[in-house]
């Protein structure tokens, strides 16, 4: 068995013999004087391994770190080959990166390093104790039994720290950088400007005060169509569940099959789809400008123009989203509560009938309780999806919506825009990438500090145990 | 007296008029999609709902591929890319949540609180980086670039799951280690066959992500060769301003034909969760 006693650092350094003080400097020597070979080897490899990274390519980039490089790509001829060639350049986004990377595998390896000590001087307490101390084959067994969660997350979590975590610190450095159209390496460097982006995005430094206005009016946005997205299909999604649930459906496999066909479409057919269903000279236009409709809307003043403007103009086209989530949501919604819902203990519902509940009752009392035990984490989730929910927001407006406050325009935002899709606009068409991480940045705090709230309120007090 | 009541047929009529109402709305939009990819007309038809003639001319111009549409190509390299995403992620998402939901370690709060704050951030901040770094290594443009992108941070997608996992008996495990049952073995022998119906759920979203995503798959298959598209940019690229007009029914006939094999993987899953776990275990 893994020896558990706790042992801190110092106290390694301190008390640890000749072998625990010589892995601070070869990493293998605490488990080569405890005979644990295998171990010694993997560790010596590792450091080797480290170290010709430090020398062969993280010192290529950090010492340029400080300037973001300084030589610009010059092209000369060269008389010798004939040929034009560009002299030996810096690329700002290059020494970014690798330095940023550089700086992860450091951090990785000091982690990995003093937890080694703490390691070897365990092994050293063990054989004082004269415990039995695992030979290589015993550690591998351990990685199924009480280390089985290592093996499971190792893979994942790696995953996340080169396609999540490094992208996003990458960004947030972008985010103090002039990085943008005017300054796009290769052919171009770009540089540290420390907080400047911040200021033009809060309305400071003159030429750019429209952002602080498209910011405003796109978060208000942002943040209202979240809450109703989320709770519509939320709540929709369960009450269409207890419906094809209930005793009295006929043929439930055939409803269900229904509503499912329709988010079996995939997104980017449906929405496309229903969004020229929608358009100005579209078919639902047709239709409501023969039964009259239309005219009837244009004689109340809620239409101005010949045709109804269901996704061009503001208001319109806002409740339109919405509720075109709707249909695209609740099934999705609905399959998962039904899943849950299949776990619902029945000796509750059962006895709560007996004792002469309502329907409505035991929704509220018991069945809402239950789902959101087991799915209100998913809530949170589903809220800060819905924030920087991409598809319906842009398959729905773009190239159809055209903003005309002029305001808003210089930012390249519009009223219907989410801030992800304001920030994909800034970042494809505009190569705006400073203004972008910004924005980026500015999302997530104000996202951590609603979510995290309600988040820790959820889970307070570990309540997993509740249903089990 | 209140279960004669409860039974009426009038209220079951009623329910069951309301349901069918729902379905209606619901499947409308699907019924113009059909129809409109049996025309004849290669635009878009505002005037009548359904379609004055009916042919099958733009499915079968489907398979005979041009310089804009490939249709046979885009369903193959979506399919690969589904495939192997839909394994990696599945593994990722399960694994995850068994390990925050059964197992019991030091690191766990500071992990799932650290998988909180990264779901804060929007994927398209990470995405835009993620695509440089990319381009940085050749990985634009290609497979493994895309299988990477949707499924190398999956994990971060495990709540679901792990919710699942809390409501699964605990005392099943404990007997379990009692009995000398490997972590391993609980997790693949007895809690994985417990929850199928949140597996088949984690399998049913993962193979999803390549073909309802077409932002990522834009963003990283730039260089416009179409033969390289996913079925998602391919159909999205259909109804471009210039090409809506000779397209549309052409990308009605597409997307019909991208749903059907979707709408009856849904159905053969939809079964899954009918059974779900009713069948065994003890019940909490």
């Amino acid at each position: 068995m893994e020896d558990q006693r706790k042992v801190s650092f110092a106290e390694a350094l301190t008390k640890g013999d000749l072998f625990v003080k010589l892995s601070l400097l070869w990493m293998g020597a605490g488990y080569a004087r405890r005979k644990q070979y295998v171990k010694a080897a993997i560790m010596t490899v590792l450091e080797l391994a480290v170290i010709l990274f430090t020398v062969n390519f993280a010192m290529q980039y950090i010492p340029k770190f400080g300037t973001l490089g300084t030589v610009s790509p010059v092209r000369s001829f060269n008389v010798d080959t004939m040929k034009n060639e560009f002299n030996d350049y810096d690329n700002s986004f290059q020494i970014l990166l690798f330095s940023l990377f550089s700086f992860v595998v450091w951090a990785a390896f000091v982690a990995v390093w003093v937890k080694n000590i703490m390691d070897v001087y365990r092994l050293q307490l063990m054989e004082e104790a004269g415990e039995h101390i695992n030979s290589f084959k015993e550690d591998l067994v351990s990685f199924k039994e009480e280390k089985f969660h290592i093996t499971l997350l190792t893979l994942p979590v790696l995953g996340v720290v080169v396609f999540t975590v490094i992208p996003i610190l990458l960004l947030i450095l972008v985010a103090f950088t002039n990085y943008d159209q005017n300054h796009m390496p290769p052919s171009g460097l770009f540089n540290w400007v420390g907080f400047n982006n911040f200021i033009s995005l809060f309305g400071g430094g003159g030429l750019t005060v429209s952002f602080g206005y498209a910011f405003v009016r796109v978060l208000g946005w942002t943040l209202v169509w979240s809450f109703f997205a989320t709770i519509t299909t939320y709540v929709g999604g369960i009450l269409l569940s207890l419906l094809l649930n209930s005793k009295k459906t006929r043929l439930p496999k055939l409803w269900r099959t229904l509503f499912i066909a329709t988010i079996a479409v995939p997104q980017f057919v449906s929405l496309l789809l229903v969004r020229n269903f929608f358009s100005n000279g579209g078919i639902v236009n047709t239709i409501c400008a023969n039964i009259g409709l239309t005219g009837f809307l244009q004689k109340i003043g809620l239409v101005s123009t010949s045709y109804i403007p269901f996704l061009s103009a503001p208001g319109w086209a806002h409740v339109m989203i919405i509720l075109i989530n709707i249909w695209i949501g609740v099934p999705y919604q609905m399959l998962i509560a039904t899943g849950v819902l299949m776990n619902l203990p029945t000796e509750q519902v059962e006895s709560a009938k007996v004792d002469g509940a309502k329907p409505f009752q035991i929704f509220r009392k018991i069945t809402m309780p239950y789902m959101l035990f087991v799915t209100g984490s998913a809530l949170v989730t589903d809220f800060v999806k819905n924030i920087n929910n991409f598809n319906v927001i842009y398959l729905l407006t773009e190239n159809v919506y055209t903003t005309t406050n002029q305001v808003m325009a210089n930012s390249q935002a519009k009223e219907v825009d989410l801030l992800v899709t304001w920030l994909f606009r800034l970042t494809q068409d505009y190569y705006n990438y400073k203004m972008a991480s910004v924005i980026g940045i500015v999302v997530f705090v104000i996202c951590a500090v609603f979510t995290l709230i309600a988040f820790n309120r959820m889970i307070r007090g570990d309540k997993e145990g509740t249903y089990q | 007296m209140k279960k004669i009541k409860e039974n009426r047929t009038s209220t079951i009529v009623l329910h069951n008029i309301l349901i069918g109402v729902l379905a209606f709305i619901w499947l409308v939009p699907i019924i113009w999609l059909l129809c409109t990819s049996f025309s004849t007309y290669d635009g878009m038809n505002t005037s009548t709902f359904f379609p004055e003639q009916w042919s099958i001319s733009h499915y079968v111009r489907l398979f005979q591929p041009d310089s804009v549409a490939q249709f046979p190509r885009w369903f193959l390299n979506t399919f690969v890319i589904a495939c192997a995403n839909c394994v990696i992620s599945t593994l990722f998402i399960l694994m995850v949540a068994y390990a925050t939901s059964v197992m019991r370690f030091p690191m766990r709060k500071p992990l799932m609180n650290m998988a909180v704050i990264l779901n804060l951030f929007p994927g398209m901040l990470a995405m835009i980086a993620v695509y440089f770094t990319l381009k940085t290594f050749n990985l634009t443009n290609n497979y493994l670039g895309l299988i990477l992108v949707y499924s190398a941070s999956s994990g971060l997608g495990y709540l679901i799951a792990k919710g699942f996992f809390d409501t699964v008996p605990r005392a099943l495990c404990e007997s379990a280690r009692i009995d000398g049952c490997s972590e391993a073995r609980i997790f693949f022998q007895m809690i994985l066959p417990l929850s199928r119906p949140i597996v088949v759920y984690t399998v049913i979203s993962s193979f999803l992500v390549p073909w309802m995503d077409f932002v990522y798959a834009k963003m990283i298959l730039n260089a416009g060769i179409s033969s390289q598209y996913t079925v998602a940019v391919g159909l999205y690229r259909m109804l471009d301003k210039s090409l809506i007009n000779t397209y549309f029914t052409q990308f009605c006939a597409g997307g019909v034909l991208v749903s059907i094999p979707i709408s009856a993987l849904f159905v053969i899953m939809q079964k899954f969760y009918v059974e779900g776990v009713t069948g065994g275990a003890v019940k909490g």
